[in-house]
């Protein structure tokens, strides 16, 4: 019979046990990431970086598959001051808001006097993008840009040069759909889905033909030739029928999985996917792939969405020091190097670009650095996720055809003027 | 008043005793979260702008909603979900539980396709109906292209991508209004229909006669439950469209969602809450009102 005696002498013995594994001191770190940026290799470098700092543990949450989607989650973690995640992986348009929120904790103290001299080996781009009112709020983890992918074999096989502007690339399509006569062939894809991604589907061509979303003075800009043009360009390759009707419910990845089936001649997408079409097993067009900066409007004068992840340190971490430590080595050369190798995820050092190593397994990240170090910045702006649902419900409702790109334009106009006053 | 004996005294005390757990609960889970939200209905609360503090602004934010279309707009959705899928869900429902009312020897097969679209996660339902509508993948246009049709842009027109919503949501709430007619149907004497079968009654009689009379209750039951839900409609849209093609599907549920989640400011975000509450509210009243003065639901 078990008595109180024993009840509570079991009691105490695992007390005893509680308080001596805390004496072996495990830190466990939880960091977030997101479902396509390759988590299956941030657990890698993770455990490499267990295996190197005793005591560490870390866990590695995965979110959503889109920008927005992760950062929903986010936003009721981090308003409700939640200390499980200790660091966490933000879209490069994110910073700002978390500098506002107050969210990251500012790195420059563990930085100190390092400061100036770690943060001058980035690129300048990412080096900027996560200084925020002179406060250090997160350390680039990868960089990356929009390109356009080929399919090389189908290309050459009719006579096809890699466009430099978009009349090439309609040309080009129109041509290899004609010959090809699949009815799964689509000429051209970029991301019109009402994702983040489809604010590039707007910028991209508005910054090619010249001009930004806002003036030297950062006042809204909507009024100008060049922000007419996205809308004039995508309605141009759909009445050619290079892009496909249903180009509107089209997600980022979605480009992907279409060009590794094979269905796909041009898409206009991010650093990740020549990894997964080259090394995926169920991808169809291994060693088909080419990869080119975008077309512009006339040659040479591409434009690009600059993309990229940031690490950061969660003000409501209860280990900050650990993870401070934990995102240093997140960003740093080696683990751009490795990122590279394994996911052709864009480094954020310049030299990392001309590593033989990455360059043997990235053949096309010898022409990819000049793309990132001019592709331009989304808006840089704490009111950011509304600036972005704006453009990208316009522009997916223009891409649906319910509305007109001028009913477009001028509902942008309306709704974004007063979050740029 | 007479004075309580020290026996009723203390069964009065024992009976707030017992109340107290569930009036708690209750405070805790629901009144105070409501109270909450109606305070921060009146105040300027946006996260990424710490520096204005939580000033109380007054009516601001109910002025700011009234002129706001993005308001209109998302609420003549919801209205427009609400006309189609709960009268759409209630009829189906009611099929259902006549189907599964059936002396079926075997009962277990209905009733879990009766359960089955219950117990599933909204957004799982979003998601399958998703795939089914998609353009390329979809099996609704493949069903279109096997029967020599062309293709539908389900998801990425206003109408289409409307209807769509409209029957996953039906599917999916259905079930409920299903299970809550069929608790009626069970309830309804099988004497009255014996004896209509006597005098001689179709069955269609027998329907329109004693069926749909005796079940007036638990339809009314099924019809407020199914309303209120379809006010807060958001997991369904959500996950087919994210409210597309461009905000042309939003709900209301989704523009708050947007406000707070997204865009972090929690006033405005609240009175557009404050708002559906109301909304709600005088829509439920509509049918208690309808119930208190005919309780037994035409039964006399």
């Amino acid at each position: 019979m078990i008595t109180r005696k024993h009840l509570l002498a079991g009691f105490a013995a695992s007390l005893l046990l509680s308080v001596s594994s805390a004496a072996m001191a495990q830190t466990t770190l939880r960091i977030f990431t997101g479902g396509q940026q390759r988590p299956d290799v941030m657990r890698k470098i993770a455990d490499e970086y267990e295996r190197r700092t005793p005591g560490i543990k870390v866990e590695v949450e995965v979110g959503g598959a889109t920008s927005e989607q992760q950062q929903q989650y986010l936003n009721t973690v981090m308003a409700s001051k939640d200390s499980a995640l200790d660091v966490v992986l933000i879209d490069v348009i994110r910073p700002a808001q978390y500098a506002a929120t107050g969210w990251a904790e500012p790195l420059d103290s563990f930085l100190g006097a390092e400061k100036d001299a770690v943060m001058a080996r980035y690129l300048p781009a990412y080096r900027e993008a996560n200084i925020i009112g002179g406060k250090v709020i997160a350390l680039p983890y990868f960089a990356d840009a929009q390109f356009l992918y080929f399919r090389k074999d189908l290309l050459e096989k009719h006579g096809v040069q890699p466009p430099k502007t978009w009349e090439e690339l309609k040309a080009g399509a129109e041509k290899i759909m004609k010959s090809e006569g699949n009815p799964n062939l689509s000429g051209f894809q970029t991301a019109g889905a009402p994702i983040e991604g489809t604010v590039c589907t707007y910028l991209v061509p508005m910054w090619g033909a010249g001009s930004g979303l806002t003036d030297a003075q950062g006042k809204l800009a909507l009024g100008t030739e060049a922000a007419r043009r996205p809308f004039q360009l995508w309605a141009e390759l759909r009445a050619a029928n290079v892009t496909p009707s249903n180009l509107a419910e089209i997600p980022t990845d979605r480009i992907r999985q279409n060009f590794q089936a094979g269905n796909l001649v041009f898409g206009m997408t991010w650093g990740y996917v020549w990894n997964r079409a080259q090394g995926d097993a169920d991808s169809l067009v291994k060693d088909k792939v080419g990869v080119v900066p975008l077309p512009g409007f006339s040659a040479n004068a591409a434009a690009t969405c600059i993309g990229g992840w940031q690490v950061m340190v969660s003000a409501f971490s209860k280990n900050k020091a650990e993870a401070y430590k934990f995102v240093r080595y997140l960003s740093s050369p080696e683990v751009a190097k490795a990122q590279a190798i394994a996911a052709s995820h864009l480094p954020v050092f310049a030299e990392v670009y001309t590593d033989p190593d990455v360059l043997k397994a990235n053949p096309w990240f010898k022409d990819a650095l000049p793309v990132v170090q001019t592709a331009r910045s989304r808006p840089v702006s704490a009111a950011y996720p509304r600036v972005s649902e704006v453009i990208r419900t316009n522009m997916n409702a223009f891409l649906a055809g319910s509305k007109t790109g001028d009913a477009a334009l001028a509902d942008m106009n309306r709704d974004l003027s007063p979050l740029f006053r | 008043m007479a004075r309580l004996s020290p026996l009723e005294a203390s069964e009065r005390r024992l009976g707030y005793l017992m109340l107290a757990p569930a009036a708690i609960l209750l405070a805790v889970t629901a009144l105070y979260p409501i109270a909450s939200l109606i305070r921060e209905s009146f105040s300027h609360n946006v996260l990424t702008e710490p520096w204005m503090a939580r000033p109380w602004v007054g009516l601001e934010n109910f002025a700011k909603a009234m002129g706001d279309p993005r308001f209109w707009e998302s609420s003549r959705n919801t209205l427009l979900y609400v006309i189609f899928t709960v009268p759409g869900a209630v009829a189906v429902g009611l099929g259902l539980a006549l189907l599964a009312n059936q002396p079926f020897k075997v009962k277990w097969p209905v009733r879990l396709g009766l359960l089955l679209p219950w117990a599933l996660p909204l957004v799982f339902a979003g998601l399958i109906f998703r795939w089914f509508f998609e353009y390329q993948q979809g099996l609704v246009n493949n069903a279109l292209i096997f029967v020599g049709l062309s293709p539908v842009n389900w998801l990425t027109r206003e109408t289409p991508a409307f209807i769509a919503i409209c029957i996953a949501i039906i599917w999916k709430t259905s079930s409920f209004a299903a299970l809550v007619l069929l608790a009626g149907l069970q309830t309804i004497p099988k004497s009255l229909y014996e004896a209509a079968e006597v005098d001689g009654a179709s069955k269609w009689r027998q329907f329109v006669e004693i069926t749909l009379p005796m079940l007036m209750p638990a339809i009314v039951v099924a019809l407020i439950f199914r309303t209120i839900t379809a006010i807060q409609t958001f997991d369904i849209p959500k996950a087919m469209t994210d409210g597309g093609p461009g905000k042309s599907n939003e709900t209301l549920a989704m523009y708050i969602h947007s406000t707070t989640i997204d865009a972090l400011d929690f006033g405005y975000g609240s009175t557009l809450a404050v708002l559906m509450f109301i909304l709600s509210a005088v829509m439920t009243s509509f049918y208690l009102r309808h119930t208190r003065r005919d309780p037994s639901g035409g039964r006399h």
